[in-house]
């Protein structure tokens, strides 16, 4: 057979043809024509379909070795079962995908699914939550912010198995309290101001919706002294006073569901770990902090303890931490810190008299809070 | 006309193993890949009549399908939930309202989307050519399954059957393969039959709680009630108090026997239903007939999630022995936190997270291989080879259907994790 006119007849053994139209198989016979660039398929029916070569593909991810399903790609219906490994040999393209199609269609959905998360996570829900911390009842903020704190100290455990501890020495409880007292003055706040130490080593402070002001015991490790103590304390009530971590609370309760719905199930739990994490970075706006800051300034001074140590907090921080993130990243990942330190040295009143923040049998007591 | 089932275990296997590889070193866009040539391959090794099915779902269209969900989900699951959560705190003084609350919101959402993904699936998946189908119904779905669930809560559970029926034949009855209709025959009150061995073993849990609280208390010196006898276990298995002493306590085996007894039961019964169910559907021409042997699907489950289990813990102890061995074991422990902080070294935190976090993914996605493997494979392969079409002269008067235009596909129950079965 040299001509490639010729027809070359292949062994149709076993195959079956359905034409798309009637769940009937077909028994076939199968001839190469045309100088063997045309699938010749004559049905027992006497029907003859003809498929060119180069458009005809088998079904990928078919179980068992034994069978192909041929289809040609002019026609989605139809299909050549075939158990004959020489037919498949003889097609140019048989494991050619097809091309996709509705890319287009794709494109701007998957546009339209980032651009609504985002509106969801950075505009609607910051909104929303903004709106209702002003309207959320005490007693309900206060039952907010201790299902938070519950939730952080679960997550900052590492054993997973008890949630850390809060460090109650006594005469040291009664320093910060007493601190607090200092601090707060006669200003009449929304809601008495509860403080804590948490048995931890990270370098942090944060405050919780409800008037919770936490400590780090490694905070209190790394001050050198109460005054800046005192300045960081200032600083938590000073976002007390402004709500913020409410909305920061709330902005998360809006938020984990959609991070939720976007990982699904295994990486769901690591979006929600995730957020825990940034509600204690608690990196809220620059004119937030710059307003806690501001408050911090005014409260130590009024409470005669110098404004300046809350930048020794933060020089002392990044002195002993250099630049590495992560440990206190509350404090130091803070873009503006240099010209926060200026604004806490430029608050003192040079002809203003300061006082210690607290004796120092206190300060050695809360030193020794976790003990 | 006999189904077969032919592909091997192995071969599943490694497509799993290859497509989950994929999923993980994409963050999980490839599962889209990974479902649909799993279900192609599942599709083709269940040959009715020597013929396989076909599966010509598009990844493409479920990515797809995904983002619309998304785009729709998101703004219910955050506002909503926002708003809840603002409720919940500011009249309850606490989150379990607003969790309730938000949960019991997604419930109608997820019937609506269980039909659709059948609808999907339905529409997506062809034999001999010709293409089977499930009419729109997806919110008629939804709240009959709704008021079938109450029904069921509000009568303990006595017509569960009525609503296994009546939800099976709601999705029958809409289901097409080609021109031809399914009708589901029979009664809801024949499926009290799968029931036997839960409602056999629930006796037995009962008998056996009023024997060890009320007539031969396990514990004689707390007093025969319910609260005596919670007291006492807690004391027996603390060891603590007057109650650790107790009256022939390996009786509470017997109450492990009636666990297990109960876990059958629920199995036996899903898997009956399932037969029983089959038995009663017809086409024009056409019956069926299934054989499943719901005794045999919990021998699968059993060994097969034993099997996995053991595998994917096998695995696990060998990436951490590897690692300490490739690290030192301080600092192989220090890295995942479980050491002091300052044994780290010079390895920023971070890729500490993202290993953990890729182990963890492999992990679950191992998981998923293996349960396809040692778990789906086999009750796919019992089903197929178990189910006949007795009578089927009636494939000669059916015709193709036309197509299922579906935008968005699965997305929903994507979306909302119901998915995970094949």
């Amino acid at each position: 057979m040299t001509g490639g006119l010729s027809p070359r007849a292949m062994d149709a053994t076993g195959a079956s043809y359905f034409d798309g139209d009637v769940p009937q198989p077909r028994g076939v016979t199968l001839a190469l024509t045309q100088g063997q660039s045309l699938l010749e398929i004559t049905l027992d029916d006497g029907r003859v379909v003809e498929w060119p070569l180069t458009e005809v593909r088998a079904l990928p991810d078919i179980s068992g070795r034994a069978q192909y399903v041929l289809r040609w790609t002019g026609d989605p219906l139809a299909r050549l079962v075939s158990p004959n490994p020489f037919l498949l040999s003889a097609l140019p393209q048989a494991k050619r995908r097809a091309p996709p199609k509705g890319r287009g269609r794709l494109i701007k959905w998957a546009v339209a699914a980032v651009a609504a998360v985002a509106l969801q996570i950075f505009v609607l829900v910051p909104l929303l939550a903004d709106n209702m911390a002003k309207f959320i009842p005490i007693e309900g903020e206060k039952a907010l912010g201790e299902a938070t704190f519950g939730h952080i100290r679960e997550a900052l455990d590492d054993t997973g198995l008890t949630p850390i501890d809060v460090c109650t020495a006594e005469a040291g409880t009664a320093a910060l309290n007493e601190l607090v007292t200092k601090i707060s003055g006669d200003r009449a706040f929304r809601q008495d101001v509860t403080i804590a130490v948490l048995d931890h080593e990270m370098v942090n402070a944060f405050a919780l919706p409800g008037g919770f002001v936490v400590l780090f015991r490694g905070l209190i490790e790394a001050a050198d002294g109460p005054d800046e103590v005192a300045a960081v304390v200032a600083h938590e009530i000073g976002h007390v006073i402004s709500r913020d971590p409410t909305r920061h609370a709330l902005r998360s309760a809006g938020s984990i569901g959609v991070l939720g719905l976007l990982f699904g199930d295994f990486a769901g739990g690591a979006a929600v770990l995730f957020l825990t994490e940034r509600l204690i970075a608690a990196q809220y706006s620059q004119a937030a902090e710059t307003a806690a800051d501001i408050f911090a300034h005014e409260a130590l001074e009024d409470a005669s303890i110098s404004p300046a140590a809350l930048g020794r907090m933060f020089e002392n921080l990044q002195g002993e931490h250099g630049d590495r993130s992560g440990v206190a990243a509350h404090f130091l990942t803070h873009p503006a810190m240099g010209e926060r330190i200026r604004a806490a040295r430029a608050a003192v009143d040079p002809d203003g008299t300061y006082f210690p923040s607290m004796p120092d049998e206190s300060w050695a007591a809360l030193q020794n809070i976790c003990k | 006309m006999q189904v077969e089932f032919v592909g091997s275990r192995w071969a599943l296997f490694w497509l799993a193993l290859k497509t989950g590889f994929l999923t993980v070193i994409t963050l999980g866009i490839y599962r889209f890949w990974m479902k649909t040539r799993l279900r192609r391959w599942y599709w083709s090794a269940i040959r009715p009549g020597g013929h396989p099915m076909e599966y010509v779902g598009d990844p493409i269209e479920k990515l797809l399908g995904f983002f619309i969900a998304v785009v729709i989900l998101t703004f219910y699951i955050g506002i909503v939930n926002l708003l809840l959560m603002f409720v919940s705190f500011s009249v309850f003084n606490s989150s379990w309202v607003g969790y309730l609350a938000s949960f019991a919101g997604v419930i109608p959402i997820w019937f609506y989307a269980r039909y659709r993904a059948r609808r999907y699936v339905l529409g997506r998946t062809r034999w001999r050519g010709v293409r089977f189908g499930l009419e729109k119904g997806a919110w008629g779905y939804a709240w009959r399954a709704l008021v079938h669930w109450a029904i069921t809560l509000c009568t303990l559970g006595i017509l569960w059957p009525r609503m296994t029926f009546w939800l099976e034949k709601y999705r029958t009855d809409r289901t097409f393969f080609g021109s031809a209709r399914l009708t589901q025959g029979g009664h809801w009150t024949m499926l009290y039959r799968a029931a036997v061995p839960f409602v056999l073993s629930l006796i037995a849990t009962g008998a056996l709680v009023i024997w060890l609280i009320w007539i031969a208390p396990l514990f004689p010196q707390m007093e025969g009630s319910v609260d005596g006898f919670v007291a006492g276990v807690e004391g027996f298995f603390t060891e603590e108090g007057p109650a650790a002493v107790a009256a022939s306590p390996e009786r509470l085996l017997l109450g492990l026997l009636c666990i297990l007894g109960l876990i059958y039961g629920a199995v036996h019964y899903r898997w009956t239903a399932k037969r029983i169910l089959a038995n009663h559907k017809t086409a024009p021409g056409i019956t069926f007939h299934s054989g499943l042997n719901s005794a045999r699907i919990a021998m699968i489950y059993v060994l097969g999630v034993l099997i996995s289990y053991l595998v994917l813990t096998f695995s696990v102890l060998l990436v951490i022995l590897m690692g300490a061995a490739v690290l030192g074991f301080d600092s192989f422990l220090a890295w995942f936190g479980l050491g002091s902080m300052s044994a780290v070294g010079d390895w920023p935190r971070w890729v500490a997270v993202v290993l953990m976090g890729v182990l963890y993914l492999s992990a679950f996605l191992l998981w998923g291989v293996l349960y396809n493997t040692f778990v789906t494979f086999p009750i796919m392969r019992h089903m197929a080879l178990t189910t006949r079409l007795p009578d089927h002269h009636g494939l000669d008067h059916i015709s193709q259907r036309a197509r299922d235009d579906f935008a968005e596909a699965e997305g929903f129950a994507e979306a909302l994790d119901l998915g995970a079965a094949i």
